[in-house]
């Protein structure tokens, strides 16, 4: 790379750094000496996950179909799996793909499976059903996920089904501490506040990774990571990155990530049947 | 549930280490754009190139104790505390070890959207996905895929770093250390790919004026937002969206934000281009950890690979280019699909658009598998 005389300059950091020194061996001795002054207090109870929600996914969101077009604003083509890492089992079954006897085995729904509707285009609108439960509605096909925090504790003994059971939670750090990204230690403290939504899905039936028939299992275990990010304009987005692992029919993890626009309100909301051409 | 269960090779039935995980591509040496139209690939294309070997560490050497001058080194300094630095040290020991997301390392991408553009490359008038406007259109179709057999100029432009994110993508990250206060002074990437190297500076110095000089891999700072790392790049050469015609400008903004969840890096990449583009124009490309990859470095000479006279430079004048509809007819597409722009971009456009305009093909007949470059080459069609 080409260096510029702006790659050249300095910041004015190290000329503060016996102060910042100082002040830290202040601070490091007051965290651990003893609270005399406060009696402890009653213990708190803990917050509930939307009292504890980091970024607030709450709303109505379109997806803005910027990648993979032509396979999601339209049906592909059959045989078409490109950037998909099925096996030979998986272009087979592709192979296979016919919409009629799909509809007339009511399976309209196969590619609005958990795994794949999220790349479907269309709006979701993210309301909280309790306190510990995110609820996640789709215009297209009139799909609901459940999005349960406390599912983790739960025995699961949910019925195959196309959103299967989902388990939520805030991503915490790497070794689950928070710590302010300023924590004055010896180098600032940086990228250690988890604010991603961590969704992990079991217990799905089997369906369509695309419309085209390309398939997933009963043994689909869906990894999904909600980030939200704010832009220079004002816009309000969320990119959730989509981890499909598939023992059955991929031959590794099927990585995707998609982006969704809030809108302002509910006005753009279109429910549609699920289609299966 | 938490992080080490999700991430767990044990818990999980496949990691990105597995075997049979996707392979990550094969890097190309000298191998110019848009393959379809200019001749085929090159007889070391799928093969892996001679490795340059790691590179060395390109992070600053820490502070050795026996040579660091007293004055800024902070081992000395905090000898110069004496028995204080030992209560400071085990202090210390008592705090909970907290960790960051650590974004370095080898990672390969997963070209599981767009593969076929990305790998062997966009067809000819695609446009799909892209809000772009309609100078971008017209400048687009004017696009001959011959351009880059006949001006040399093209054959070894660089990938711009927005570009490059897209593009053929393996990547290589690592952080420069300040040794006197131990803070991060930038994230330093490399991408074989026209071997770009690129620096993230973290250390909230200031872009410099409009006037200066613009390169392939811009100027780039960073800032941390919780586990998200949030870049902004300007002063940024004119490269391209897309390896079709689709141009991008010098006046583009970029925003990338970084993001890391066990061993996958997503980077979601907001293009901002008052020349190009009606809308910001957002998208997210993916990669996973691969600590066994081993980079190749780049080489690219010039080569006339069709003779013209001097100065021709291969063009469609408006309304000439006989190729802009072969995609949508290929894939039973409609056709004003295919020339993008931001309207067609928004699920209501699908209750819209037209039927395709010839009958589509009953099968898949063209790039059908085209997951990892070997893949698109073997079956390209």
């Amino acid at each position: 790379m080409r260096t510029t005389p702006w790659s050249r300059l300095q910041p004015a950091t190290e000329a503060s750094a016996s102060v910042r020194m100082c002040l830290q061996i202040c601070l490091v001795m007051l965290l651990q000496a003893p609270a005399f002054a406060q009696p402890p207090g009653p213990p708190q109870p803990p917050r509930s996950p939307r009292a504890a929600a980091p970024v607030d996914l709450t709303g109505y969101w379109v997806s803005v179909v910027s990648e993979d077009w032509r396979w999601r604003m339209v049906t592909p083509l059959k045989g078409d799996f490109a950037g998909v890492p099925v096996n030979a089992a998986a272009r087979k079954v592709g192979e296979s793909w016919n919409p009629a006897q799909d509809e007339a085995a009511g399976e309209q729904c196969k590619s609005y499976g958990a795994p794949a509707i999220m790349r479907v285009p269309g709006r979701v609108h993210i309301t909280w059903q309790d306190d510990s439960t995110l609820k996640l509605e789709t215009d297209s096909g009139q799909q609901t996920r459940l999005l349960d925090f406390n599912g983790a504790s739960k025995e699961i003994q949910a019925i195959p089904s196309w959103q299967g059971f989902s388990t939520a939670n805030w991503e915490r750090p790497p070794n689950g501490v928070e710590v302010p990204d300023n924590f004055p230690v010896f180098s600032t403290r940086t990228g250690t506040r988890g604010r991603s939504l961590e969704v992990v899905t079991t217990h799905l039936r089997p369906g369509y990774l695309r419309k085209n028939g390309v398939p997933y299992s009963a043994q689909t275990i869906l990894n999904e990571y909600f980030d939200y990010h704010k832009e220079s304009n004002g816009d309000e987005w969320f990119t959730v990155t989509t981890i499909v692992k598939d023992p059955v029919y991929l031959t590794g993890p099927y990585i995707t990530s998609t982006d969704f626009k809030k809108e302002r309100d509910g006005s753009k909301w279109d429910p549609t049947p699920c289609t299966a051409r | 549930m938490g992080p080490d269960t999700l991430h767990s090779p044990m818990n999980n039935p496949m990691t990105p280490r597995d075997p049979l995980l996707l392979k990550p591509a094969q890097s190309l040496v000298g191998q110019v754009v848009n393959l379809r139209r200019v001749g085929n690939p090159p007889a070391e294309a799928g093969k892996t190139p001679p490795s340059a070997g790691d590179q060395p560490a390109r992070r600053t050497s820490s502070c050795p104790t026996s040579s660091c001058p007293t004055s800024s080194c902070p081992t000395s300094s905090l000898r110069r505390h004496g028995s204080l630095a030992a209560s400071i040290a085990a202090a210390f020991l008592a705090l909970p070890a907290f960790a960051q997301i650590d974004l370095t390392g080898e990672w390969a991408p997963a070209y599981h959207e767009d593969a076929p553009e990305r790998l062997p490359g966009p067809e000819l008038g695609d446009y799909m996905g892209i809000p772009l406007n309609a100078a971008a259109r017209l400048r687009a179709d004017s696009y001959d895929a011959d351009r880059i057999s006949v001006v040399n100029e093209y054959q070894c432009r660089p990938h711009s770093s927005d570009y490059g994110m897209r593009g053929l993508g393996n990547l290589r990250v690592w952080r420069e250390i300040n040794p006197k206060n131990q803070e991060v002074v930038a994230f330093h990437t490399y991408m074989p790919a026209w071997g770009s190297e690129r620096t993230i500076w973290m250390d909230n110095r200031p872009h410099p004026p409009d006037y200066a000089e613009h390169t392939f891999q811009g100027f780039s700072t960073g800032v941390w937002e919780g586990n998200m790392l949030t870049i902004t790049t300007t002063h940024l050469k004119a490269n391209y969206y897309r390896r079709n015609g689709v141009a991008s400008s010098d006046k583009r903004t970029v925003t990338e934000h970084w993001t890391r969840h066990g061993d996958f890096l997503t980077v979601i990449v907001v293009e901002n281009d008052p020349v190009m583009l009606t809308e910001p124009w957002v998208r997210s490309e993916n990669w996973y950890l691969d600590p066994g990859q081993k980079l190749s470095s780049f080489q690219c000479e010039y080569q006339p690979e069709v003779p013209a006279p001097v100065g021709t430079v291969p063009h469609h004048l408006p309304g000439t280019n006989p190729f802009l509809t072969e995609v949508a007819d290929w894939y039973g597409l409609p056709r004003e699909a295919t020339r993008g722009g931001a309207e067609t971009m928004y699920p209501e456009f699908r209750k819209k658009m037209s039927k395709p305009a010839v009958e589509p093909p009953a099968h898949c007949e063209r790039f059908c598998v085209c997951t990892t470059l070997v893949d698109c080459q073997l079956h390209g069609r």
